[in-house]
């Protein structure tokens, strides 16, 4: 019952206003429309990529299985085709032809469709697309998380960073890829409002395989709305919106007879209280609810909801390039939202390369230099249970802010654009459990990333590029208690860059990545949902990661560029008597957006 | 002025807003926590209570109870074993929690391993199955045993005269070991007598002999059972082997057909499980099924005469020359509604 009224008040809001409509370009980009006018137009990607990679350390000690050296690539063209019939409409295919290093007369040859989707204008009114598509809403409701095991991404593994987002569908935007359709349309208003957006959604996320597995699909969709000036005296005026997702599992499909409803709603809002040329005051935040329901056609398996909310108040020192927020959150222990806290990293995932090493064929811990280089550890899918994580890397957030179970404070601050001589960020969470794992003690988190770019060209006026960067995250966890009760993790990441560049488009890279951990923790054991099924033993850490990255990059021009690097990891552990390791790596990365 | 009229308007918008974000906030459950408890998992074992008996001596058959308690550090799988010292019966009672009390280790004068327990005196040790050093030990002395529900036909205590005959149609029962026997051949489910059968099949049919076991024994020609529904009537019973193969139980029940009150072969009914009992394990074993799996009319539910019990040779695998075979049966009891519970 009180679903529904939420979903009645939801569709109030929807509906409410409505008045002259504006107009929304629904048709290709600006920089496509601006091409030579084709209606058919032809771009890409091509990308050779060539790797040699080798390991050694006490882990390779009386193995003679594991290969030492392992040399492999890819060369991938993918086409993009891009059509539009008529200014209305617009559809696009992306076919990728891929080849392994190596592979010839068909072996090792791929091709397939990678990317499917059309869009266009309803009567100059209603924007939609079909197909493929990309989708973040807020970072409660529907956003992917960015992956975690860095500070300040050196320059030097930004090609492989491009990579696996390319591979993976990653943008900017935290969006995640999805399969279905969309609706968009935008309304003017006379007053109050402004304006104000209205989008919807509905996808499928899983296919049935007709046995146990349902076909799975989401749904949605977000309100933005934004009002005049409502006091000129104090420049009040506001942005708000109201968001929806709903996951669910089609019963009727298959023979399937059990699956899920995640509902997940909230209202987020950013409201100018105060605002002056120099100055602004911002409260700004989102608060929301989830509801979980695990059921067969005729009863129910498992049932939960709980709500988060998150609040601050932000200045905006427009002359000092400064922002700072201050904000408090609270996001509740059964708070469950699929859309949200699904990970990019999947440390169940098999690795591509040394997924299993030593006599005993152990499997690989996933390491700084697999999330930094491998496509293949990365997911952009919709989980429907917490993912594992590594404490080492992510404790304090492991999902994104949409983690549950978190209280305290959260402020960040800005400093400066990417084109100043210095522009700089700074993270700090403290936070603490709001309901004990395994016991009625609480951990308490402390997340402190500092990072900075230094633009050294901008600073002496030199016309060729010479930037540092610098990031560091320390982060520690405790719990107070009887012995067995006591967490102590603590760990710090390192993330040092240098882009050089010595003649015209021509660089020198170089970077360092290094964490050690130290302390203990329990994992809690996730099966389904959120639930916590077991807390296995304790995991204990003494251990140190380094990673040395040195090369150079050539850029042809935007988007066309060469680098070739040499990189170097370690990975030396005490305490829990496994082996160390090393991975030195050569490659060859050839990346062409035409 | 004008500006500061229309403000109450204008500003509904946030008052409204706050409402609804508001709106998303409920209790929470705050009480529990995620996943097992940590101290009951990895915490250090302590005693925090010693094992308490509730009485030294108890009286079952009035309906006394003897409740054991004890506290401990952390929750942890407990065992409450009682071991009768005569007739060397068990009574397990198990349970995981920091608490052993009234409410999880109450005894009532069941038994977990039969034999029975008799009036004697019993042993109760409280282990720990995580902590193997552990143990507290206690004593309770039974006064009198439980008296378990239901119609008993016979436990074979006093002697039955003509209500028990042996039938020994060839010869093939070793009569010194047929018949209501005391525990110097089997030691009895229940007091101090049971029922054995023992011989060996020469002939070319399985048939090795029966023993009849009349209703007279309750005092009455046929049972008078508590209902005469034969879904709702279990007959239980002790089946007893000492291991050896090759030795099959069919138990049948007589009506009286011609209602003479007398048994005639040949003219009264028979009725028996559709399954046959293969005693082959070793020691006793409860052994229950309702009227309706016998197959008896509920017409013919008042004129139960006698129980026959039938020794059978697996001839499939009878060796040559025949081995001998046996079982023994104790505690022959109707209960109404579900199986005889220890």
């Amino acid at each position: 019952m009180q679903k529904i009224f939420h979903l009645l008040v939801f569709t109030a809001i929807l509906l409410a206003g409505i008045v002259p409509v504006r107009a929304q370009d629904g048709g290709s980009k600006e920089s496509e429309k601006a091409d030579d006018g084709q209606r058919v137009r032809f771009n890409g990607l091509g990308r050779a990529y060539l790797l040699n990679t080798e390991i050694d350390g006490n882990v390779l000690d009386g193995d003679t299985a594991t290969t030492r050296e392992i040399t492999d690539g890819s060369f991938l063209l993918d086409l993009k085709i891009n059509a539009t019939p008529n200014d209305k409409t617009e559809v696009q295919a992306i076919l990728r032809l891929r080849n392994e290093f190596g592979g010839f007369f068909g072996a090792g040859q791929t091709v397939e469709v990678r990317e499917l989707w059309a869009r266009g204008i309803i009567a100059d009114r209603l924007k939609y697309r079909v197909g493929d598509m990309d989708l973040a809403m807020t970072e409660y409701t529907f956003f992917l998380p960015p992956e975690e095991g860095s500070a300040n991404l050196a320059a030097a593994f930004l090609p492989q960073q491009d990579v696996i987002y390319y591979e993976n569908f990653y943008t900017d935007e935290n969006t995640r890829r999805i399969q279905g359709g969309q609706l968009d349309f935008g309304l003017n208003f006379t007053d109050v409002l402004d304006e104000a957006d209205f989008s919807g959604f509905f996808a499928r996320t899983r296919g049935t395989d007709f046995f146990t597995t349902p076909s799975r699909y989401v749904t949605g969709g977000h309100t933005k709305f934004s009002t005049k000036t409502l006091i000129d005296t104090i420049g009040l005026r506001g942005d708000f919106g109201f968001n929806i997702v709903h996951t669910f599992d089609d019963l009727k499909s298959g023979d399937a007879n059990s699956g899920i409803r995640n509902t997940v709603w909230s209202a987020d809002y950013d409201f100018t209280v105060f605002e002056r040329p120099r100055y602004a005051i911002h409260i700004q935040g989102e608060a929301g609810r989830s509801d979980l329901i695990s059921k067969t056609d005729s009863s129910t398996l498992y049932e939960s909801d709980d709500w988060f909310t998150d609040i601050g108040i932000g200045l905006d020192l427009k002359q000092q390039k400064l922002k700072l927020l201050l904000s408090y959150v609270n996001i509740g222990p059964d708070f469950f939202s699929m859309g949200a806290q699904s990970r990019r990293v999947d440390y169940q995932a098999e690795k591509t390369y040394y997924d299993r090493v030593g006599n005993d064929a152990g499997v690989r811990q996933t390491s700084l230099f697999d999330i930094t280089r491998d496509p293949a550890v990365y997911t952009f899918r919709m989980s429907d249970r917490l993912m594992n994580y590594d404490p080492r890397y992510s404790n304090t957030l492991p999902y994104g802010r949409a983690t549950a179970n978190r209280q305290g404070l959260r402020f960040t601050a800005q400093y400066g654009k990417n084109t100043d001589v210095i522009n700089a960020d700074l993270a700090v969470h403290a936070l603490g459990e709001i309901r004990g794992q395994g016991t009625a003690e609480l951990k308490r988190f402390i997340l402190i990333r500092p990072s900075a770019n230094l633009n050294i060209h901008q600073l002496l006026d030199w016309k060729k590029t010479l930037r540092f960067t610098v990031g560091y995250q320390f982060e520690q966890t405790t719990r107070d208690g009887v012995q067995v009760e006591q967490v102590d993790l603590t760990s710090n990441l390192i993330d040092l860059g240098m882009e050089a560049e010595l003649f015209p488009r021509f660089e020198i890279l170089a970077g360092f990545k290094y964490l050690n951990s130290k302390g203990s923790d329990y994992i809690p054991q996730i099966v389904q949902f959120n639930i916590v099924r077991d807390l296995p033993s304790r995991s204990t850490y003494d251990d140190q990661e380094t990673l040395l990255a040195a090369g150079v990059k050539y850029q042809f021009k935007k988007g066309v560029y060469l680098t070739l690097q040499y990189q170097a990891y370690n990975f030396e552990r005490s305490g829990d008597g496994l082996p160390d390791y090393g991975l030195n790596q050569i490659f060859a990365l050839y990346t062409m957006y035409f | 002025m004008k500006k500061h009229a229309f403000l109450p308007n204008r500003l509904f918008i946030f008052p409204a807003f706050c409402a609804a974000v508001l709106f998303t906030h409920c209790s929470r459950d705050m009480d529990s926590i995620d996943g097992p408890n940590l101290i009951d998992r990895f915490g250090p074992f302590a005693v925090v209570s010693e094992l308490e008996i509730s009485r030294d001596t108890v009286d079952f058959g009035a309906g006394e109870t003897v409740a054991f308690n004890a506290q401990f550090n952390k929750s942890v799988d407990w065992v409450v074993s009682i071991t009768g010292a005569e007739s060397g019966a068990v009574k397990r009672i198990e349970g995981f929690s920091s608490l052993v009390n009234s409410e999880n280790a109450t005894w009532i004068g069941g038994t977990t391993d039969l034999p029975f327990f008799r009036i004697e005196r019993c042993t109760v040790e409280l282990t720990v199955t995580e902590e193997d050093a552990f143990i507290n030990t206690g004593e309770v002395e039974i006064a009198s045993t439980r008296v378990y529900p239901g119609l008993l036909l016979t436990d074979f205590e006093a002697n039955p005269g003509t209500n028990i005959r042996v039938r020994n149609f060839q010869f093939e029962f070793n009569l010194a070991e047929t018949g209501r026997l005391n525990s110097s051949v089997i030691p009895p489910a229940q007091g101090e007598f049971s029922l054995v059968l023992t011989g060996s099949d020469n002939a070319q049919d399985p048939f090795v002999g029966l023993v009849e076991v009349y209703s007279l024994l309750t005092g009455s020609t046929y049972l008078q059972l508590p209902s005469l529904v034969p879904q709702n009537i279990f007959f239980n019973c002790f089946l007893y082997s000492d291991g050896r193969p090759n030795a099959i139980a069919i138990i049948q029940l007589v009506i009286d057909s011609n209602n003479n009150g007398t048994f005639e072969d040949g003219t009264d009914a028979t009725y028996q499980p559709a399954d046959i009992v293969a005693v082959t394990w070793t020691g006793w074993k409860p052994y229950s099924l309702t009227l309706a799996n016998f197959g008896i009319p509920e017409a013919d539910m008042g004129r139960i005469l006698l129980a026959r019990v039938l020794l059978i040779n697996d001839r499939v695998n009878n060796p040559i020359p025949p081995d001998e075979i046996q079982y023994g049966i104790d505690f022959i009891t109707f209960t109404q509604g579900q199986p005889l519970t220890l």
